[in-house]
């Protein structure tokens, strides 16, 4: 008798958390950390041959993103989601940059990354580095990426990479991190909360 | 005269026959809303989507789809895992009796390597469905140029 009192009291109990956590993850789809993580310093190249670096973070908030110039179905998809979000935040009174760090440079080049991004926004910016300078920034995000050779030929090899989209507070510690599937409705959404909660 | 006639009307029976089975396997793997994704001007590997629909009473299998456009092609699937994205060639489609596969953004795509001519927005390539059976089917698709969003928004109620 006392067993089931207390197992159903544990069940409701139980219940709530659940659902108390439930109604905090509706909220937002992104997961942001109670206190922004610093970032330890790192140094790449922009696609306009400038430095790139935790200064460069500094002073707007930054949706980063992952990807190579030679991936044709994820890395277009996410680029035109982070133009959709872009549009959709045009009345925010912030500086948003959106940006693309290469997992492969080897073959993306400032150049080459130049004419990728801007195709889908004249704004975005092409970041890459040497595999260390980039190993600097992408292991402390906890990403992970993979190149996979391919039959087709060296130059057509495939790189398996981190889709998430993070996000950078004006103060450049990172601040939030988006997972798929991207919606471009919902990131903006949770940017407008978060921006809420910082001002 | 009486056997001309009949060897006249074995000969129309059996064309019209071949005829026949030639228009129905051609007509059971239907391709609809293809097109190719437009991309930057450096991009040499492109995706084409589409959806493969088989209105035969049997399955039928996909073996490949190329182009004359491209150099070479390849179908693949993208897909999560631990947050990773990932591609993997997929050696055939199986489509079931009377069902579809879609080929859509983060999912299975046809990959098309080096694009033999400059293709933009607007301009049209051809693609050549094979199926096991030795039947091919051959499309116009569009190449489109899409550098915004259509926004799938997954709430959970």
């Amino acid at each position: 008798m006392i067993i089931a009192v207390l197992a159903t009291a544990a069940g409701i109990w139980f219940a709530r958390l659940v659902l108390q956590r439930t109604v905090v993850e509706d909220e937002l789809a992104a997961t942001r950390f109670p206190v922004a993580r610093e970032i330890q310093p790192f140094e790449l190249v922009d696609h306009n041959h400038a430095v790139f670096n935790n200064a460069a973070l500094q002073q707007r908030w930054s949706f980063v993103f992952f990807g190579y110039t030679y991936c044709p179905d994820v890395c277009p998809t996410t680029l035109s989601v982070l133009n959709s979000i872009a549009q959709r935040l045009q009345d925010v009174d912030e500086d948003i940059r959106f940006v693309m760090v290469t997992v492969d440079p080897q073959r993306d080049t400032p150049e080459r990354l130049a004419e990728y991004v801007t195709y889908f926004n004249g704004d975005f910016l092409g970041v890459t580095g040497s595999d260390q300078e980039l190993e600097q920034l992408t292991r402390q995000l906890g990403i992970l990426y993979n190149r996979v050779e391919s039959e087709n030929g060296s130059e057509n090899y495939l790189v398996d990479h981190t889709a998430a989209v993070f996000l950078f507070d004006p103060d450049g510690r990172y601040h939030a991190v988006f997972t798929p599937p991207l919606s471009a409705e919902n990131i903006a959404g949770d940017f407008r909360k978060m921006l809420k909660a910082t001002q | 005269m009486k056997l001309v006639n009949r060897q006249q009307a074995a000969v129309l029976f059996m064309l019209l026959l071949s005829f026949m089975t030639t228009a129905m396997a051609g007509a059971a793997v239907v391709v609809e809303g293809q097109w190719v994704r437009e991309a930057p001007p450096t991009s040499t590997v492109l995706a084409a989507y589409m959806v493969l629909k088989n209105t035969a009473d049997t399955p039928r299998t996909v073996t490949r789809i190329d182009s004359p456009d491209f150099r070479n092609s390849q179908i693949h699937r993208t897909f999560m895992e631990d947050g990773i994205a990932k591609m993997l060639p997929v050696d055939k489609l199986q489509l079931p009796a009377n069902g579809s596969v879609v080929l859509e953004p983060g999912g299975l795509h046809l990959m098309l390597f080096d694009p033999l001519r400059t293709l933009r927005d607007g301009d049209t390539v051809v693609l050549v469905i094979h199926a096991d059976n030795g039947d091919s089917v051959t499309v116009d698709a569009p190449v489109v140029r899409k550098t915004d969003a259509t926004d799938h928004a997954h709430h959970h109620h």
